[in-house]
């Protein structure tokens, strides 16, 4: 029989889960809600009927993401970063700097044969986060998953001097009343985000190959943008989102595998999905 | 009417020893007898941390008000907000030193009042005799905030000391000028004597300053001896602790009740090494807070940092002091007390000068750490960039930058607050970023097993 590992990562904007024996075998991606507890419930439950498993199939789960601690069926949580950077081991394994673009921060991880050698993370602005282009997305009236294909069909780079969120999005309000396009805004917006990040992240000093995760990294105009600025093409992974719950698997799978050679029991979490609630 | 919601109460933070937990009560009596020099109309001079000048303030029987002290006392209570605001109301910008805000916001409120604020912090911040400034450290505010505060306080004289030591240079050896600096710190000095007995009318007891003298010296010695005891695994004490004893270090230097706080320090230090007693039962990482002042208002991230097996056995803030036995001269053998001053704290300043001139690329900030690293099993590297103090955190990313380039790639972390302006942190994400620090730490430790 096949030991099966479960990876739940519960971002600020939305929530993971990848079920994995050798490859993924189900994943579910959906919003993060205000319940974390009860979500993490659903969405195991979502992706354990995807993959026509039972709870008692699965050897180990590991939870990760900001919500992580809410999560009481795991059985260990691990920090994002280490998950990032263990999925990013798995599925492109040359990368040595990892840059992840969520909704509410952003981070960058260095990587040295496999392991988390440094980090830097964003987490006091929006500015360089998933936050920001959904706020410039409102503000100029396009879709959220448009604005990075738009932002390609600009003519002209407009340039935005604000950094911060609720002033770029004053900046680009006003420049759209001087008739200046909408594409030509957003190739100046993801430029804007593309220096943000690529300043924090070169305090790592950024070293070839970068991969890059999370939901910005769905974002083609971000993509671009990034490469750009770093002058080589960037790697992502076919779904960047799923990397933190893949790598959550996967360390879960590591830490059976280890006490296994060494002879050690495992600590485990009750062994059943339970209707949690904040009083439990 | 909505009942007014009653603010989250907070635990006091738990600390590994006796002498840490009893610095509290010794800053609220020191603010206490501030209070009531006050009412009994004694001469009260505002000054500021390691001012090197605190023999002279004891030695001419005036009490000295610690004004960043007091800020940072605001900060731990977490009521600084309303003064911050209040300076901000007179145009100041939140940008500037919170420590300074909030002692000007407390200076004016208090001054528009006409009386203490309401239920001010451990009874508040009294308009002082004379207020004085210290050039050392680089920090502007040393020198500007005291005139700032005349804004509110225009009868009350301001006397900026210009203490300064050689800038350090990689190709220059800073012996050469050294005796300059030492006429001009001593005149300075002697200036300021004159100054206090102008404006309090009290004399220099030149007898009890040279006691006093000799009092710091052998103070200083028993802090750094008591601090060396540190090193030992498991260390008996880390920086969540020393920000508390940091207090007698810095703020009560020159006074016998220093000399007494770091004698019983050091026995209980000594006894806890015996006992293999440590901060924390297992110790996994031993970590150095390698620059920038705390967040007065989460010392708890101390505690945190225990819960995941991290201590700090050492750290650079506020680690004012070195033995002087270890200094390259005999400062036994200067017996004029205003000149002993000088060389004491030159020395200090300039103490790591040579041994970075040793290697190459290195500065005197760097090879401090390390030194550190190396003395105390350091595993990690643990900065605080607070915002609004430019002095003391304008280089911190260069000197651990040129630590990993010249000495070793040691795992790192950046916190990024404030001191005083809690508006400017959030505990979940600072404590998301310490979880993957210890990851990282642990990392590091399998790949060197």
């Amino acid at each position: 029989m096949a030991d099966f590992f479960a990876g739940v990562d519960i971002g600020s904007t939305m929530t993971k889960v990848a079920i994995m024996d050798g490859g993924i075998v189900a994943s579910v991606i959906g919003p993060t809600g205000p319940e974390h507890r009860k979500l993490a419930n659903k969405v195991m439950g979502e992706a354990l009927a995807k993959a026509g498993l039972s709870f008692d199939e699965i050897t180990y789960v590991v939870a990760t993401g900001y919500g992580r601690i809410n999560v009481p069926f795991a059985d260990k949580q691990i920090t994002e970063i280490s998950c990032h950077a263990r999925g990013i081991g798995s599925l492109l394994p040359a990368a040595r700097t990892v840059i992840d673009i969520g909704g509410q921060d952003s981070k960058g991880i260095k990587l040295k044969d496999g392991r988390v050698v440094d980090f830097v993370m964003n987490d006091k602005c929006a500015a360089g986060t998933g936050r920001y282009l959904e706020v410039i997305a409102e503000a100029l009236g396009v879709a959220l998953d448009e604005i990075g294909r738009r932002s390609l069909e600009a003519e002209r780079e407009v340039a935005i001097s604000s950094t911060c969120t609720v002033f770029a999005e004053q900046e680009v309000v006003s420049r759209l009343a001087e008739g200046i396009p909408v594409e030509d805004l957003l190739a100046g917006i993801h430029k804007a985000i593309a220096t943000r990040v690529y300043g924090m992240v070169n305090r790592l000093k950024i070293e070839r190959e970068v991969a890059i995760t999370g939901g910005g990294a769905k974002n083609i105009g971000l993509v671009k943008a990034l490469e750009a600025k770093l002058g080589f093409q960037v790697l992502v992974p076919p779904e960047p989102l799923l990397t933190g719950a893949i790598g959550a698997a996967l360390l879960g799978r590591d830490i059976v595998e280890e006490a296994v050679q060494s002879g050690l029991s495992l600590t485990r979490s009750e062994r059943r999905l339970r209707e949690a609630t904040f009083f439990s | 009417m909505a009942e007014e919601k009653k603010p989250e109460q907070r635990k006091k933070r738990r600390t590994a020893t006796e002498a840490a937990s009893k610095v509290a009560p010794m800053v609220k009596a020191m603010i206490g007898n501030v209070l009531q020099a006050k009412e009994e109309g004694k001469p009260i001079a505002s000054t500021f941390i390691c001012c090197c000048y605190d023999e002279i303030i004891h030695a001419m029987d005036i009490v000295p008000h610690w004004v960043e002290n007091y800020a940072g006392i605001c900060g731990a209570k977490r009521d600084a907000q309303r003064f911050l605001e209040k300076a901000e109301a007179g145009n100041l910008s939140r940008s500037l030193c919170t420590y300074a805000l909030c002692g000007l916001g407390f200076d004016a409120l208090r001054e528009e009042l006409g009386e203490m604020p309401p239920e001010p912090p451990w009874g508040g911040q009294v308009k002082p005799t004379v207020m004085l400034g210290s050039g050392q450290i680089l920090c502007d505010p040393r020198n500007k905030w005291f005139q700032a505060a005349q804004h509110y306080m225009p009868d009350v004289p301001v006397c900026n000391v210009g203490l300064t030591w050689p800038l350090y240079e990689d190709d220059y050896d800073y012996h050469e000028v050294e005796g300059y600096y030492i006429k001009y710190f001593v005149e300075q000095l002697r200036g300021l004597v004159e100054f206090l007995e102008k404006y309090t009318g009290h004399k220099m007891d030149w007898d009890r300053l040279s006691e006093l003298v000799d009092l710091t010296d052998r103070t200083w010695n028993l802090v750094w001896e008591a601090y060396e005891l540190r090193r030992a695994v498991p260390t008996p004490m880390g920086t969540g602790d020393a920000m508390n004893t940091m207090v007698p270090m810095v703020f009560m230097m020159g006074t016998q009740e220093a000399y007494d706080f770091f004698k019983d320090l050091y026995d209980e230090l000594k006894q806890k090494v015996a006992d293999k007693e440590g901060v924390i039962p297992d110790e996994k990482y031993r970590l150095i807070w390698g620059g920038g002042l705390p967040s007065w208002f989460a010392l708890g991230d101390f505690n945190y940092f225990n819960s995941k097996g991290a201590v700090f056995p050492v750290e650079t803030t506020y680690r004012m002091i070195e033995a002087t036995y270890n200094y390259d001269m005999d400062l036994s053998k200067i017996s004029d007390p205003l000149e002993h001053i000088a060389w004491r704290w030159l020395k200090y300043w300039t103490y790591w000068y040579d041994k970075a001139r040793k290697r190459p690329g290195s500065q005197p900030e760097v090879e401090r750490l390390i030194q550190y690293i190396e003395d105390y099993k350091i595993d990690g590297i643990v900065m605080h960039e607070a915002f609004s103090c430019r002095t003391w955190h304008v280089g911190l990313i260069w000197q651990l930058n040129q630590l990993k380039k010249i000495y070793k790639d040691i795992p790192s972390l950046i916190l990024e607050s404030d001191i005083v302006d809690i508006s400017s942190y959030n505990e979940a994400d600072t404590r998301a970023r310490i979880d993957a620090f210890i990851d990282v730490l642990e990392a590091a430790k399998r790949k060197g097993k």
